[in-house]
């Protein structure tokens, strides 16, 4: 039932060749295959949270009209190795009062929490890492993690602005995940299942079997996830707990070097993530505009680099949106959540289900064609 | 073989975080062993093959239960609320008086009884073991709470929205 990689490339010539040198069913082949591809996702992963910290302060620039970093390599490309060098040789400084357990582990916490969301990112149909059929519900239950880590962050640093970036965190993210939840539960419902390979093969098809454009109200659920997406993930205009204008730099004040850096990456890891989520949602995920078979392996390489991009062009609209919106007061951030975009997504979800009814499942496109 | 190693180890994760929980001194640090604790639930539940009921358990435990206690103990004296008080062996605190205790072991001589009748019906729990293969359990959930178990659904989610009144209409501003 669970598709993984494993179970994708065990159709494949060379995997024979491999059960020959581990014998069948062998735990430790399983396991290998796993780890390599675990490895893979994460080294990944953490070059493009790297590279997203070049893609900020380059399309900030950009915004800003200035010429942004341009000396590390060609168009300052390598400025994210330089910046990490300098992360891990730096002092690792730890506050006297520090609660010391805390502090070490909150920036693990949320590293662990979005690298966890990776399993199930659904970056090609054979290539996910594994297709849980709860994966939806799975990738939106683990992110919490990085809610407990901020606001963990925020009380063991024993500051008074880490503290109120902390706590202003941990609200923010519990507040922001129910309109994201809500909205994410009408294309469950809409698809029918909470399996991320079995939503993205029902957007298979041109444009129009995209569920972003399914009905009205998956129109809508689209940007209430992305609104609550971008609150999640702490990115401005919704970057309170992190507001250098006021908390000097939030939840992360007191942590320096590659502490810091844990932190860091761990949002931008997480903006692709969510970036990619959507993309898989509602854009029509790794799919080709085509029918292919998706047994030939290069197909599966423009999968990923169809879903990376579509990933990569909602995390450029994230960080423009950062660079041109001025950040919210906390009481406006929390009626938005709770007066607008909760009702909103309520009404959104009892829509979807009226529709999933009255119209048998069919989508706006296949209504208006007959 | 795989999920017997799993198994064990969500285990391990779970008792030893509920132990560390008891014998630690800092309040903080007891809610993050009690989220390795339930993780390590969250665990067992997984490799029982309740894939559904394992991730509402990291959801509601890891993403709200957990997070509320924090803010409650920060709220309420935070890491300045550490207990003075030791019992005979000077490990742990000792959590309470004798009422406490009393009450203690009355809730533990009914959840042993209760525990015993369980027990008993092992063999037949043993005989529904499926072959390993991991069946999606959220369609069969879904048509039992909707068919099955409408009335414990319905009073669950009433009493749910009779907290969330109770807590707007404590938080709300009093008019002077």
């Amino acid at each position: 039932m669970n598709q993984t990689i494993v179970s994708y490339l065990a159709q494949y010539e060379f995997f024979d060749f491999l059960i020959k040198i581990f014998g069948e069913n062998s735990l430790l082949l399983t396991t290998l295959i796993f780890a390599i591809a675990a490895g893979v996702f994460v080294a990944v992963a953490a070059t493009i949270g790297g590279l997203g910290t070049y893609a900020e302060r380059k399309i900030s620039a950009d915004i800003q009209m200035r010429l942004g970093p341009n000396r590390v390599g060609p168009y300052g490309l390598l400025q994210f190795l330089a910046d990490g060098v300098k992360m891990i040789t730096k002092e690792d400084v730890m506050p006297n009062s520090a609660d010391k357990f805390l502090f070490y582990l909150a920036p693990m916490l949320c590293l662990v929490g979005v690298f966890a969301t990776l399993a199930v990112l659904p970056i090609s149909s054979g290539f996910t890492l594994v297709d849980l059929n709860v994966g939806v519900f799975y990738l939106i239950a683990i992110s919490s993690l990085v809610g407990l880590g901020v606001f963990l962050g925020g009380y063991a640093s024993n500051s008074k602005w880490s503290m109120l970036g902390g706590m202003r965190g941990a609200s923010q993210i519990i507040s922001y995940e129910i309109p994201v939840t809500l909205s994410v539960l009408a294309i469950t419902l809409t698809a029918g299942s909470m399996s991320f390979g079995n939503i993205v093969s029902q957007q298979e098809g041109f444009i129009t079997n995209w569920f972003i454009f399914h009905n009205p109200f998956s129109f809508l659920a689209f940007f209430i996830y992305f609104v609550g997406a971008m609150a999640e993930t702490n990115r401005a205009p919704f970057d309170l707990p992190e507001a250098e204008s006021e908390l000097v730099s939030g939840y992360h004040t007191e942590y320096t070097g590659m502490r810091f850096g844990f932190f860091a990456l761990a949002e931008y890891i997480e903006v692709f993530v969510v970036s990619g989520v959507a993309a898989a949602l509602f854009l029509g995920g790794y799919n080709l505009p085509v029918h292919v078979s998706i047994d030939i392996l290069p197909i599966q390489f423009i999968q990923v680099t169809i879903l990376v991009g579509k990933a990569l062009a909602l995390y450029y609209v994230i960080i423009w949106v950062r660079w041109t919106f001025p950040r919210l007061r906390v009481d406006h951030l929390m009626s938005i959540c709770w007066k607008y975009l909760t009702p909103i997504a309520i009404f959104n979800l009892i829509g979807s289900a009226i529709w999933m009814v009255a119209f048998r499942g069919q989508s706006i496109v296949q209504i208006l064609g007959h | 073989m795989f999920l017997n190693l799993l198994f064990i180890a969500s285990a391990i994760l779970t008792i030893l975080g509920a132990v560390l929980v008891l014998t630690t001194k800092n309040i903080m640090h007891s809610c993050v062993f009690l989220l390795t604790s339930l993780i390590g639930i969250a665990g067992l539940y997984a490799t029982l093959g309740a894939d559904f009921v394992a991730v509402t358990q990291v959801m509601v435990y890891v993403g709200g239960v957990v997070i509320l206690m924090l803010f409650a103990v920060m709220l309420t004296g935070g890491k300045d609320f550490v207990s003075k008080a030791q019992n005979l062996l000077g490990l742990a605190p000792t959590m309470g008086n004798a009422f406490t205790y009393v009450m203690a072991s009355f809730v533990g001589v009914v959840f042993i009884l209760t525990n015993i009748q369980l027990i008993k019906r092992l063999g037949e729990f043993s005989k529904l073991k499926n072959n390993g293969s991991f069946v999606s359990t959220v369609n069969e959930l879904g048509m039992l709470l909707v068919k099955d178990h409408i009335l414990a659904f319905e009073i669950s989610s009433v009493l749910l929205l009779g907290a969330l009144v109770g807590a707007a209409i404590i938080a709300r501003p009093r008019k002077q």
